[in-house]
């Protein structure tokens, strides 16, 4: 498999091995970093590729991370490569957002601007040249794939935690019939509501909050008029943050009740908002997505 | 070798009953009759040895007619009308063909012609005016072949005589074996007969003998008694005398006169007895006349045929008998002559006070096997029979016991479960009383439009249920058949299954009394009636608060799927449960139920996932209408799925510790349906 093939005249799509290929149950992990166009910045993402992508194209799981989180977090901590093999899925984890912009404010908030892309197009200033996420995962980096992997552009899907939560049920809902599958870990829901999503919205989006509605999940299932998604939700009842009404799925349940989108949301009692939880119920999202991916 | 043995015997009697000829002529008849019954049932197999015994007025090779020549054969047979050798030639052609063969000339050549009247040689030139001139006369050559065939014709005829002869003679030989055999045997018989009498008579003779002994003995002993007593009074007398004597010799007068008077007296008294001089017993002895009646019976009886002995049931020939007739079938003790036999049959029940009452029914039958029908099914009948000729009755045979076939069982459909790999089928055995055992028959139904493949038995199934392995995703026709000792009954009515999903109807009597079932068994209802506590039947298998009823799970270790059809408004609970789950609990509340429960709040549908009392907290935003539910008892889950969808609800991690049962609840008044025989649907695998 070319890595690094003759730079595209159209795309730059010069790909650098930032470390050496891990073996992990019979495939392949790997990180890369790439020019991006839409976030005007290198970016890097972690793929990983089953035994089955050695012998043909495979479909592709979008893992959307959270808040604070890397490129590497989920690789590294999920766990999710044994289920990804047996169903021959292709795992990509991108970052959270540009990096190394050199944007003032980028760095001084955890939820807010580095690390904290919140997967939208930002139409204000300073960040709308580079944060430009929900482009960069819905269009960009699927063509930057489908020229250097054997992915099956067809068959995609989404997840995600907590704001990666946020993004895949957002893309989902926004490109009807796009992904086959959606399933996020303790999603942000309802973000117009909630304290972390009015801070992002307001400095990406700009005061006016019918802006927000687009990229809001909850508002988006309540007009969704697209293919019938199946979508698993898990929450960990013990998390802090659904405590401190950051997460709000109750209202995406109410919405998606209503018009009849079906969801299957499981509150997992004992659980909170790490990693281990993601990892303890990896296997069954990944099952989801296989049924609706390799169908 | 009884046909065998009768005919000879017939032939027997025809040589020596000769004055009898007619009756006995009648009687060859009667038993050509019998003995023609059993050669056309002897016909149908290839008789084996071509040795054939034959009645002397009966078989046509036998039948030999001398050959005697059509008349004079020499004379005519060159007659005018004799046409075998010249076809049919004319007169005229004749002549025509003898002037041309004319050879001789005058009377010093060698004869040309022949005339065929006279049988002389002749000449042509003389043919009109010779003396042969009437006649027939043909050339010489002409003449000589029609002699040589009329020679070949008289010597093939010879030949065909000789054949005859010689198959005469063939058969006169088997004869004389036949009546060498005959004779053997009437000297066995005769012997046997003679040496009884021989017997008899000496008997008699010692018994006689003995008896004369005996009197004698008695009247010798009569007599020296009386001898005896004889002796004793001469004794007395003699005694007497000599006391006289020497009372009459006592000198002394006194002494003499006072003893004489008693001894005086003795004497009178003594002379006075008179003697018995009769003798006490006769000389004559009594001559009984000898009472010989039955020996003279046994006389009479050696030449008459011998009563034939009790003849041989025979066992029970595998597959003979039907459920309503059997195949009862005998046999001669040895080569006796039987006209009949007489066929005797009575029902055996299991209650031994009903049997002897019951009287044997008797039938007359001329062969040695007889079809008894109207029978019983699966019932035990013993036989005997006794045989019958013109000397008398066989005794009885030992008594036979046949059975008829059972009748053929009945499939209980509503009893009846599948899944892809197994089939567990249950019916009524059909009979009253126990059968042996059953065979269960598979044919699985091909594809191309009901051609039937080959069909698998399964043997001694002990009771009325079999578990069956089957192919999946196939269709088979299921049969039943009872088998006892008489064989196996008709097949049942047949049973189709289809190894597609799983099959399985509902345990009605499990129900609750609140909820009723649909005919066809697979929708139940809670209906809003409120029935009185007094009217609800409950038994100790029914569910008593739950409104709940299981269903039938086949014991196979696969995996299972079905779906339930609910409508939104009903509060329903559907899942599994062990069989002896607690008819007073609500499912999922304790440990021998798993369940999927549907609860209808003022504001919202609420679903929950039940065991043990617990659930996990799970929201459903679209609500399930068809619920499909997966079992699989290797890996231990229990899956339940929004069929309309796809959508995968939720799945118990459970370890079966027995097989479970399908099981059904209704919480509130309404429905639900039941969809059985479902291919599952490829997501289930995923679990």
């Amino acid at each position: 498999m070319r890595l690094s093939g003759r730079p595209n005249r159209n795309r730059a799509v010069a790909l650098c091995t930032l470390c050496f290929p891990l073996a992990w149950h019979g495939g392949v992990f790997r990180s890369f970093q790439s020019p991006s166009s839409e976030l005007k910045c290198k970016m890097k993402f972690a793929i990983y590729l089953p035994p089955k992508a050695e012998s043909s194209k495979c479909p592709v799981l979008f893992w959307l991370s959270g808040l604070t989180c890397t490129e590497q977090n989920f690789i590294t901590k999920a766990g999710s490569q044994q289920a990804a093999a047996e169903h021959g899925i292709i795992i990509v984890a991108p970052d959270t957002s540009p990096r190394g912009c050199n944007i003032e404010g980028e760095d001084e908030s955890w939820d807010f601007g580095t690390g904290a892309g919140f997967y939208v197009n930002a139409t204000q200033e300073p960040w709308k040249t580079n944060y430009r996420m929900y482009s960069y995962i819905t269009e960009e980096l699927p063509r930057l794939l489908a020229s250097n992997f054997p992915v099956d552009a067809e068959r995609m899907s989404l997840s995600g935690h907590s704001m990666g939560g946020h993004g895949a049920l957002i893309c989902a809902f926004k490109n009807p019939g796009k992904y086959k599958a959606v399933s996020a870990f303790a999603p942000i829901c309802n973000p117009m509501q909630c304290a972390w999503g009015q801070k992002a919205f307001s400095g990406y989006l700009g005061p006016d909050k019918t802006t927000w509605e687009a990229y809001d999940a909850t508002v988006l299932a309540a007009s969704y008029a697209g293919p019938p998604l199946d979508i698993l939700i898990d929450q960990g009842r013990d998390d802090q943050f659904l405590s401190a009404s950051q997460l709000l799925p109750d209202n995406l349940i109410a919405a998606c009740s209503q018009k009849n989108i079906p969801v299957v949301f499981r509150l997992q009692q004992g659980y909170d908002h790490s990693y281990y939880f993601v990892f303890s119920f990896i296997n069954d999202h990944i099952k989801h997505h296989a049924k609706y991916l390799n169908a | 070798m009884d046909l065998f043995g009768g005919i000879l015997d017939v032939i027997d009697e025809e040589m020596t009953v000769s004055d009898d000829e007619d009756k006995v002529e009648d009687r060859t008849r009667a038993l050509m009759d019998m003995y023609s019954l059993e050669n056309t049932e002897a016909q149908a197999k290839p008789q084996v040895s071509t040795f054939q015994r034959f009645s002397v007025d009966t078989n046509e090779s036998l039948h030999f007619e001398p050959y005697i020549p059509e008349g004079d054969e020499s004379e005519h047979a060159l007659g005018n009308d004799d046409v075998f050798l010249t076809g049919n030639q004319s007169v005229f052609d004749e002549s025509k063909e003898l002037m041309e063969g004319r050879t001789a000339q005058s009377e010093s050549d060698p004869p040309d012609a022949y005339c065929t009247d006279c049988q002389t040689s002749t000449y042509v030139f003389q043919n009109i005016t010779g003396p042969h001139k009437n006649h027939r006369v043909i050339l010489m050559k002409k003449a000589a072949q029609e002699i040589k065939s009329s020679i070949n014709k008289t010597r093939s005829k010879l030949e065909e005589k000789i054949t005859q002869m010689e198959n005469f003679a063939g058969n006169l030989e088997e004869i004389f074996i036949t009546v060498e055999e005959n004779f053997g045997r009437q000297e066995q018989n005769l012997e046997h007969h003679y040496n009884d009498v021989l017997q008899t008579l000496a008997h008699r003779y010692d018994e006689r003998a003995s008896a004369l002994e005996d009197e004698k003995k008695m009247k010798l002993e009569s007599l020296y008694s009386q001898l005896i007593d004889c002796g004793k009074m001469l004794d007395n007398s003699k005694e007497l005398i000599e006391q006289a004597q020497m009372v009459y010799r006592n000198e002394n007068k006194y002494s003499f006169l006072q003893r004489v008077m008693p001894v005086m007296k003795r004497i009178e008294e003594h002379a006075k007895k008179e003697p018995d001089l009769k003798i006490s017993t006769s000389l004559e002895f009594d001559t009984q006349t000898a009472n010989l009646s039955d020996v003279k019976q046994m006389m009479d009886s050696i030449n008459a045929v011998p009563a034939p002995s009790a003849p041989v049931m025979n066992p029970q020939v595998p597959n003979s008998a039907t459920c309503t007739s059997v195949r009862v079938c005998w046999s001669l003790f040895s080569d006796d002559t039987v006209e009949y036999y007489e066929l005797y049959s009575r029902p055996i029940f299991e209650d031994i006070t009903v049997e002897s009452d019951l009287e044997a029914s008797k039938l007359k039958v001329k062969e040695t096997h007889y079809t008894v029908t109207d029978l019983l099914p699966n019932a035990q009948y013993e036989f005997w029979v006794t045989a019958t000729n013109t000397t008398g009755i066989s005794p009885a045979s030992e008594k036979a016991v046949y059975m008829t076939v059972p009748s053929p069982p009945v499939i209980k459909p509503r009893e009846c479960t599948s899944c892809p790999d197994a089939a567990l089928i249950r019916w009524d055995s059909g009979n009253s009383n126990p059968v042996d055992s059953y065979t269960l028959e598979l044919i699985e139904m091909g594809a191309e439009s009901g051609r039937a493949g080959v069909t698998e038995s399964i043997v001694a199934i002990p009771t009325c249920e079999c578990l069956i392995q089957l192919q999946p995703g196939k269709c088979y026709l299921i049969y039943v058949r009872a088998v006892n000792i008489g064989g196996p009954s008709e097949r049942s009515e047949s049973f189709t299954v289809s190894t597609t999903g799983t099959f399985f109807h509902l345990l009605e009597d499990t129900a609750h009394p609140c909820l009723s079932v649909s005919e066809d068994g697979f929708t139940m209802f809670y209906t809003d009636e409120e029935l009185p506590l007094s009217e609800m039947a409950f038994s100790d298998n029914t569910f008593a608060r739950c409104v709940a009823v299981l269903g039938d799970l086949i014991p196979v270790r696969t995996k299972h799927y079905w779906e339930v059809e609910v409508d939104p408004h009903t509060e329903y609970r559907i899942g599994v449960a062990y069989e002896d789950t607690q008819r007073n609990a609500y499912f999922g509340g304790n440990n021998t139920s798993w369940c999927m429960r549907h609860v209808l709040t003022p504001s919202r549908h609420k679903y929950e996932f039940l065991h043990s009392g617990w659930t996990p907290d799970i929201r459903i935003t679209s609500h399930p209408l068809r619920i499909g539910v997966a079992l699989d008892y290797d890996q231990g889950k229990l899956s339940f799925f929004n069929a309309d969808l796809g959508q995968h609800l939720y799945t118990f991690d459970c370890q079966f510790l027995h097989y479970v049962h399908p099981c059904f609840a209704l919480d509130n008044p309404g429905g639900l349906s039941l969809r059985n025989g479902v291919t599952p649907p490829h997501y289930i695998s995923l679990i």
